[in-house]
């Protein structure tokens, strides 16, 4: 099996490994677009509309749409719906939040190489938030 | 490691309280993921707090617990201490109007349950003000004054508008910050990474409220990911509530936090300045095609009926609800239809002194305070056949939450359509 290796900056210690869901166009963080207590995107016209984030490693570019991106994560937390980790292409203050808020490892702002260009959904994806290091296994 | 200076080491260390001790430290947590390197001194907050839906998750009213667990990331329930005392905290959105329940179908008990919240965090310093369009009853970060809000829309007004500073964080780094004062210096906190980088040449006519709200929706559609936009072109002088609608729906379709108008917004007065000398990334013409495109993605096909219509996303000004009663004035909306018009309580008030509610209430329709449709959720509008909404955030975001048609027009063709209960193309 192919595994590609990049690096990012640590953005949150710890390990983590799953299943990757890669989100082109982010999820909207209105009320509603990602379900508080079922963990599953409903925006729509979202791509992954109908998917749930539980134990995926989200790809994801940038946060989108309200200030209350963080919180529908944390309450699907709550419900024990939960992503194991996070890939962000560069930080901003939505995902930030979010992330500082469910406390599970995050990589973020890779200089030389966009991950939302190599990892593909399905792909298995294990992040490193202590050193940065994403390790990507082709599903193909 | 993020430098904190001796007043917030001793806020850490606890000399001031486990309540703003857990708060800095959500924040200092917050700061280290962002990569900043200090913190800085906020003076004014806006907070989408009370019984919203996000708060689903917890079965009890325990709200020390509530706050302390969701808020905090504290496990040990820390009693609700006092907001700072040097920034003025008020709520934004709520999930309910403070004073009706019935008219929008929600329960007697949940319309407590969001009052009970509300009324805990006014005695710790959050004045209820229940509103998304804060700086139309007085709350105004002046330029260079570093804020945070939980309102996407209104760190667009404050940052392009007003030249404040400040980030769209989130619901919990924005309670957080309010606690203890403090942000993370970073982003558009600092000068340097507010220049805009991406220039929209607009072609198409953008003049009405509801062109601006479409504008926003576009440029934030296309807009490359991290962007900042700088907008140019075939653009009448707008005010305030359009810009209001633009930011709205470009905080729907993007993540911008700041939009530079050149020759309107401070940071913009010419398209070398909103740059700050540097070349832009990207240049991209918005033409009556992409304007059309974005109608049709927010609006559902064809005609149909509507028996729920609600205009206010963002909450209206008081000249809106004076056209609004001006136009419905001796006229009567379908029955059993609902008409909703959203605005906070300071303007309503205002409205009740002008007679325009009075007007307004005489047709059939309401006047309702602090919330709207997408915040109050489905039990609010479960029972709607056919919706249509006057702004391209709650259209877009109410398809969430129902699968009937959510239809979208500008704010007379809802009114008539609110009478002849028919969408018509």
């Amino acid at each position: 099996m192919e595994v590609i290796t990049i690096k990012g900056r640590p953005t949150y210690k710890g390990v983590a490994k799953g299943e990757a869901l890669v989100c082109p166009d982010s999820i909207a963080g209105n009320t509603g677009g990602l379900g508080d207590l079922d963990g599953v995107i409903h925006e729509k016209g979202n791509i992954l509309e109908g998917m749930s984030i539980k134990d995926k490693i989200l790809v994801i570019p940038c946060g989108k749409g309200s200030n209350g991106f963080s919180a529908h994560f944390k309450s699907s937390k709550f419900m024990g719906i939960c992503l194991a980790g996070w890939v962000v292409t560069k930080i901003d203050s939505r995902l930030g939040a979010a992330i500082a808020s469910l406390e599970v490892p995050a990589v973020s702002d890779f200089d030389d190489i966009d991950p939302m260009t190599i990892i593909e959904t399905g792909d298995f994806v294990t992040i490193d938030g202590d050193t940065g290091i994403v390790e990507i296994a082709k599903k193909k | 490691m993020v430098k904190l200076s001796s007043y917030e080491e001793k806020m850490l260390k606890g000399e001031f309280g486990e309540f703003k001790q857990k708060a800095l430290e959500f924040i200092v947590k917050y700061a280290e993921v962002l990569g900043a390197e200090e913190l800085c001194e906020i003076n004014r907050a806006t907070l989408f707090i009370g019984a919203q839906h996000y708060l689903d998750c917890f079965n009890d009213e325990d709200y020390d617990e509530i706050f302390s667990k969701f808020y905090l990331n504290s496990n040990k329930t820390i009693p609700i201490g006092k907001f700072s005392p040097t920034c003025i905290s008020q709520t934004c959105g709520a999930a309910c109007d403070y004073f009706e329940y019935e008219r929008t179908h929600l329960s007697k008990e949940f319309h407590e349950k969001n009052n009970k919240f509300l009324n805990i965090t006014r005695e710790a310093g959050v004045s209820i003000v229940d509103s998304c369009t804060p700086y139309y009853v007085g709350w105004i970060p002046l330029s260079g004054e570093h804020y945070v809000t939980t309102e996407s829309s209104n760190v667009l007004m404050s940052n392009s508008v007003f030249g404040a500073y400040g980030n769209s964080d989130g619901i919990e780094a924005a309670v957080c910050s309010a606690i203890c004062g403090r942000t993370p210096l970073w982003g558009n906190h600092i000068k340097e990474n507010r220049y805009g980088d991406c220039i929209f040449q607009i072609e198409c006519s953008i003049d009405t409220t509801f062109d601006w709200d479409i504008l926003g929706y576009t440029v934030g559609r296309l807009l490359p990911h991290h962007g900042k936009p700088i907008l140019v072109g075939n653009l009448k002088k707008p005010n305030v509530n359009k810009l209001r609608q633009c930011f709205s729906s470009l905080a729907v379709t993007s993540a911008a936090e700041i939009c530079h108008i050149v020759g309107l917004t401070p940071e913009a007065q010419t398209i070398e300045m909103a740059l700050g000398g540097k070349t832009p990334k990207a240049e991209i013409k918005i033409t009556q095609k992409d304007y059309d495109e974005s109608y049709h993605m927010i609006c559902d096909n064809g005609s149909g009926e509507v028996d729920y219509i609600s205009l206010g996303c963002p909450h209206l000004a008081l000249d809106e609800l004076k056209e609004i009663a001006l136009y419905l004035k001796d006229k009567k909306i379908k029955e059993g239809l609902e008409l909703l018009i959203w605005t906070d309580y300071a303007t309503k008030e205002m409205s009740n002194v002008n007679g325009y509610t009075r007007l307004i209430e005489n047709s059939g329709a309401y006047v309702l305070t602090g919330s709207c449709p997408l915040v109050m959720r489905e039990e609010s509008h479960k029972h709607a056949r056919g919706m249509l909404f006057n702004s391209a955030k709650q259209a877009h975001n109410l398809k969430a939450q129902t699968s009937v048609k959510v239809f979208y027009g500008d704010m007379y063709k809802c009114m008539d359509a609110a009478m002849s209960g028919v969408w018509e193309v």
